[in-house]
């Protein structure tokens, strides 16, 4: 692991055993105290109802357009934001110019919550999905940005310098030594954007939308329709887990090439 | 490209520059405001801003609400830090206690936090401890993993100095294994400080009568646009302060570590 833990490490399938183990057990406790009334069953219902709302829900073909919904401004969100944030935040990395000009904006921007821009885009945009998904979208933009501006900033200038000696220059020079070298800050940039944008995306549609996942569980909430709300709670958790988990192993496995690169 | 610029020149330049690029932007705005190439209506030109900016922090308005926003933001991050550093020591230290905790956290962490509003409102009730308590959930993943990650990095070899060198129990424990943690803890402390913020400004949104994120939704339903860019660029002050605050701390307490590269 490099740099900051930004989740739980990787594990391997033992993990996920382990994580089953859990969940079941975790599982079983809820189920019979709530069964005991030892906890509230109207806010805590026991496990076995909230299973039998997520079948439902899942079976009935209820909850599948707001799983929809969400995933689809996620990935419109991150598409609309990734080409950007990876273009400014390279020319950002490579020119120092580029780089003084942007960085009072990306540092000011950077740090605010991008949920905060949200009654902005409803102002400029009236209350919709293009609100919704520009809001999803800064999120990863300026988190894209960063991490590939330092992604660059960090390649080793030695790296760069045995490039020129023999004989890249320009884009050859980017393509084959920079790009390579920066790679696996970029990625935890559009590992980190998806993620955010997803916690974005979901306190969005808690706040305004009147679809997706987020706006489930508020809806559910509201009308204390508990079973529902923990059914769409589990959606989403597994979301984020393959989210934070699955792109991490996916980015451990693109970047294998990494520890072995001073052997040859 | 990547290469070596004098040092102090590029400082120099680098100031310049930046504050050029915001000077032109800002008076750009201005002139396009005024001339009507923009609409007023929905980008008011920065010196209404600024005025309209004297005006909240004159009648108070601006200092009640931020003033609730710091409030939940501490005491979210003192319930976030307190117990993250301490289960996070005790998962890196206890093989037992990483085991079983784990799984719980790689299935609740990826979990967007406003959605444990209602939980916390059903275990709290709807009131100020909800709010708190759902803000603090996913920094005190964010600290107790970087915590753990801390103690778990630690070269074998000094840990075994420090034991050859008779440091046993509470001696190795404050001497060794916490100083050599400590940045890692303090980069979860950061990222928890600024995750705390940005689900303390959208539970305030969902449900508040103060705070800078409930002055922000207030502003919104009744069209005042010039106070919706105040709390923003309001916020973007706290999260600079949030963000950097803590790296100058870092860097004052531990001069003996590098910059930790900015990530969440």
């Amino acid at each position: 692991m490099t740099g900051a833990a930004a989740g739980p490490g990787p594990g391997g399938l033992r993990a996920d055993v382990r994580a089953a183990v859990a969940v079941a057990v975790l599982g079983t406790g809820w189920e019979v105290l709530s069964r005991k009334g030892l906890l509230n069953p109207a806010y805590f219902p026991p496990a076995t109802q909230v299973v039998a709302a997520l079948a439902e829900g899942l079976s009935a073909g209820e909850l599948f357009p707001h799983v929809g919904a969400t995933l689809q401004r996620l990935v419109v969100a991150f598409l609309l934001a990734a080409l950007p944030g990876l273009a400014l935040g390279m020319c950002m990395g490579l020119w120092g110019t580029v780089r003084r000009v942007a960085d009072p904006y990306v540092a000011l921007l950077y740090p605010i919550p991008k949920v905060a821009l949200l009654p902005l885009m409803l102002i400029l945009f009236g209350v919709g999905e293009r609100a919704f998904v520009l809001t999803g979208a800064f999120t990863a933009f300026f988190q894209v940005v960063v991490n590939t501006m330092e992604g660059v900033r960090q390649v080793n200038p030695i790296l760069v310098e045995v490039g020129r000696n023999y004989g890249a220059r320009g884009f050859g020079l980017f393509w084959k030594v920079v790009l390579p070298a920066a790679l696996p800050g970029i990625l935890t940039g559009l590992r980190l954007g998806l993620g955010l944008t997803l916690v974005t995306v979901v306190a969005v549609e808690f706040a305004v939308a009147k679809s997706g996942l987020g706006h489930v569980v508020w809806s559910a909430w509201q009308t204390l329709t508990t079973p529902r709300m923990y059914a769409a709670f589990v959606v989403v958790g597994a979301l984020g887990l393959f989210l934070t988990r699955g792109l991490r192993r996916l980015q451990d496995r693109l970047l294998a090439w990494q520890t072995s690169v001073d052997v040859w | 490209m990547v290469s070596a610029t004098p040092r102090a020149e590029g400082a120099a330049r680098s100031a310049v520059l930046s504050v050029l690029s915001v000077v032109v932007l800002l008076a750009g705005w201005e002139v396009s405001a005024r001339v009507g190439w923009i609409r007023e209506a929905f980008f008011p030109r920065p010196s209404s801003l600024l005025s309209q900016f004297q005006l909240l922090l004159r009648d108070g308005t601006l200092g009640l609400h931020m003033g609730a926003t710091v409030g939940r933001l501490f005491w979210a991050f003192v319930l976030a830090a307190v117990p993250g550093v301490a289960v996070g020591l005790a998962m890196g230290v206890w093989r037992a206690a990483r085991d079983t905790l784990d799984p719980l956290f790689a299935f609740v962490y990826p979990i967007p936090s406003v959605l444990f509003l209602p939980l916390a409102a059903f275990v709290l009730g709807r009131g100020e401890p909800a709010r708190v308590l759902t803000s603090a959930v996913t920094s005190f993943f964010l600290v107790a993993t970087n915590t753990m990650a801390g103690v778990r990095q630690l070269d074998r070899g000094i840990l075994e100095a420090g034991i050859h060198y008779g440091a046993t129990g509470h001696n190795l424990f404050f001497k060794v294994l916490l100083p050599g943690a400590l940045p890692w803890i303090f980069t979860g402390l950061r990222l928890g400080l600024g995750f705390a913020l940005i689900v303390v400004v959208a539970v305030e949104m969902v449900g508040a009568e103060r705070g800078l994120g409930a002055l922000l939704w207030l502003s919104w339903q009744t069209l005042k646009v010039r106070d919706m860019y105040v709390t923003l660029l309001t916020i973007g002050f706290l999260g600079l302060l949030t963000t950097y605050g803590l790296e100058r701390l870092r860097s004052w307490l531990l001069p003996w570590q590098p910059k930790t590269e900015v990530r969440r």
